[in-house]
């Protein structure tokens, strides 16, 4: 479904060149739920906006759904968004001029799709949430995890192949974060691949494969001398 | 893809933005269509031709000094016939008035004898010789010319008319709509005035006036064969072909050369008939560049609000756009809904400028006697107006365009 093999993506200035990913390895299967984790800076956000297609990468190559991405057209990356992936952003991103169902509907309008198919999409992705009550509230009138939902009913909405989730609980309490976990645990048991952003070890744990992510690479846990190195100095609390 | 709920519904959480905008856009709407009316009438005038054949024609004002009034007419003879014969002379005549010049004579014209009353037409008299049409460049279209033993002298308060006149098509077609005015008789309005019968008429001559109040009778004419007593008078001059220059600083001279007891000094003394027009078009002119000047500034003041308004809310939803681009907008996505914002706005705009700029013109009409505005003004001023619109949005909606993707990953 998603795999990138020697992926690399530099920033340049005119003084300086960083790497955010380096010869960046990752292959997810059709119906897996992975959960990438890593310390702030290493790449994950990079990682998911390569992913996504909402950035470009500098070498390597990024196969998605088994077609090779790095030439894509910008009209071309646009359609693959909108008809094969889903996302969830940690912010939730709902247009806040727009109210639930026009907001679940935005991704479906540019398919093109026909506004009787677009009603019974959105309602079902409402029905799904268990926000088909609250179509015709807007963001504002609604709790952080019930604006999560609107925001997990307007990605699934689409049928996605790939559902990307940017730290899908980030923003919101205890309580809340379980429940939209839970309900992206029952997505991907309903066979959705989805690939997720987080800090929380415990969100991480929950899902079926764990990638970490230091300093732009996908490591081994058990054998990186980076995680040992970070795990004493985090125990110790004095920097090596 | 038409995109008009979510942005209609976006709108409504913009109120005062959309509604200041939109009332902008109606107002310039109301006030350019009228404008532009005005500004075409103006220059409907401007262009509207004098009947002369108007190069190398001078116009001279004369006022005798200390000259008793019965010895003008002998003067003015004597006048006249040294313009004729000085070199770049083509001909020359002394009248009371002409096209464009600003003043003359007007009174009512009637098929039988009328002393009061509502007159059936209204014309101006030009007491000119057997040399006005040669001077005029006017065309004779039907009848003849004055002979020079019709031309009489007369004191100006003791005329009434003439046996013989020459009148303008316009004025024949007024009195005998049949076409058949030559050879017929017509009254000048006025106790115990004799008959004049119509020798001749000439194509067209306008009136000296160029305001609105004589649009009614503007190419109403009457030329009476008659030389003027009295201390004031002006000598129309037709220059040869390419001698205007040299006659207009000649004929002046020539003049004090036969006579000094006169005074002809003044900005309006001597003029070349192109500035006579100049003159006589001044206000026009001036209105109708100040209406020029306001149409492109309130056009510019608008364009201005609305790029800085689309700016303001491209700066303001850069997130949204972005939001948008991941959810799958393409940059074409982007640039039709901003497009498409402007318009529905702009809709709104000139629908209520449309019925404001009517209702503009209903006051004018009432209050300054202003011509109704036509149709095709307000179609044409909606047109502009909705161009105006998307051509002043297209630049921030191609910056919204350009917001990638990726801006929807970014903390505000």
């Amino acid at each position: 479904m998603l795999k990138m093999t020697h992926l690399s993506k530099v920033y340049r200035t005119e003084v300086v060149e960083t790497y955010a990913l380096r010869d960046f390895n990752i292959d997810v299967k059709e119906g897996e739920f992975v959960a990438v984790t890593g310390p702030s800076g290493s790449g994950k956000t990079t990682f998911l906006t390569i992913a996504g297609l909402l950035e470009t990468f500098t070498g390597g190559e990024y196969h998605l759904d088994g077609v090779e991405v790095s030439n894509l057209n910008d009209n071309a990356r646009s359609k693959i968004r909108n008809e094969k992936i889903g996302f969830i952003f940690q912010a939730f991103n709902l247009i806040p001029d727009l109210n639930v169902f026009d907001n679940v509907e935005v991704p479906l309008r540019y398919r093109g799709m026909k506004a009787a198919e677009r009603k019974q999409r959105i309602m079902d992705a409402l029905e799904r949430v268990g926000l088909a009550s609250r179509a015709k509230h807007y963001p504002a009138e609604l709790s952080g995890g019930q604006q999560q939902r609107v925001a997990i009913a307007r990605a699934l909405a689409g049928s996605p192949r790939l559902l990307l989730a940017d730290e899908p609980t980030g923003n919101l309490d205890t309580q809340m974060a379980r429940g939209v976990m839970e309900l992206l645990e029952e997505i991907h048991r309903e066979g959705a691949t989805i690939v997720m952003v987080t800090h929380d070890p415990e969100l991480a744990a929950r899902a079926q494969r764990n990638v970490h992510i230091i300093d732009g690479q996908v490591v081994d846990l058990a054998e990186d001398p980076r995680f040992h190195h970070a795990q004493h100095t985090a125990h110790t609390g004095t920097p090596a | 893809m038409l995109q008009i709920k979510p942005i209609l519904a976006a709108l409504k959480r913009h109120k005062a933005g959309t509604i200041l905008i939109a009332l902008q856009i109606a107002l310039t709407l109301a006030i350019v269509c009228n404008a532009l009316f005005i500004i075409q009438q103006r220059v409907q005038r401007l262009s509207r031709p004098s009947g002369m054949n108007e190069s190398n024609v001078l116009a001279i004002t004369n006022r005798w000094v200390a000259v008793n009034d019965k010895d003008t007419a002998s003067l003015t003879k004597t006048d006249v016939q040294a313009l004729r014969q000085l070199p770049g002379v083509e001909d020359a005549m002394n009248t009371n008035s002409f096209p464009l010049r600003g003043g003359g004579w007007s009174t009512g014209v009637n098929l039988v004898p009328k002393e009061n009353g509502k007159p059936a037409g209204q014309t101006t008299l030009y007491f000119v010789d057997e040399h006005a049409l040669a001077v005029y460049g006017a065309q004779l279209i039907a009848g003849r010319n004055f002979t020079a033993d019709e031309v009489i002298v007369a004191d100006p308060k003791d005329i009434k008319s003439t046996p013989q006149v020459i009148v303008t098509k316009a004025l024949a077609d007024k009195l005998f709509p049949k076409g058949d005015a030559l050879g017929k008789q017509m009254y000048l309005s006025g106790k115990d005035v004799p008959p004049s019968t119509i020798i001749g008429i000439v194509k067209q001559l306008q009136v000296p006036w160029s305001g609105i109040w004589a649009n009614d009778f503007v190419e109403n004419a009457t030329l009476l064969p008659v030389q003027l007593t009295g201390s004031y008078g002006i000598y129309l001059i037709r220059a040869k072909p390419g001698q205007l220059a040299a006659v207009t600083k000649s004929a002046p001279e020539a003049l004090l050369k036969t006579n000094r007891m006169r005074v002809i000094s003044g900005e309006r003394a001597i003029r070349t008939y192109e500035k006579v027009r100049e003159d006589a078009y001044k206000n026009d002119r001036g209105m109708a560049i100040l209406m020029g000047v306001i149409c492109v500034i309130l056009l510019a003041i608008t364009a201005a609000g609305i790029v800085g308004l689309t700016s303001f809310w491209v700066g303001q939803r850069r997130k949204q756009i972005g939001v948008r681009r991941a959810l799958g907008a393409t940059k074409h996505d982007i640039l039709s809904y901003f497009l498409t914002e402007n318009l529905m706005i702009g809709i709104a705009g000139v629908v209520i400028g449309a019925g404001l700029a009517v209702g503009l013109n209903l006051w004018m009409v009432t209050q300054f006697e202003m011509a109704r505005l036509s149709a095709v003004y307000v179609f044409a001023g909606v047109i502009a107006l909705l161009l105006l619109g998307q051509a002043a949005v297209l630049a921030p909606a191609m910056r919204a365009a350009k917001v990638p993707p990726v801006e929807a990953t970014r903390s505000v």
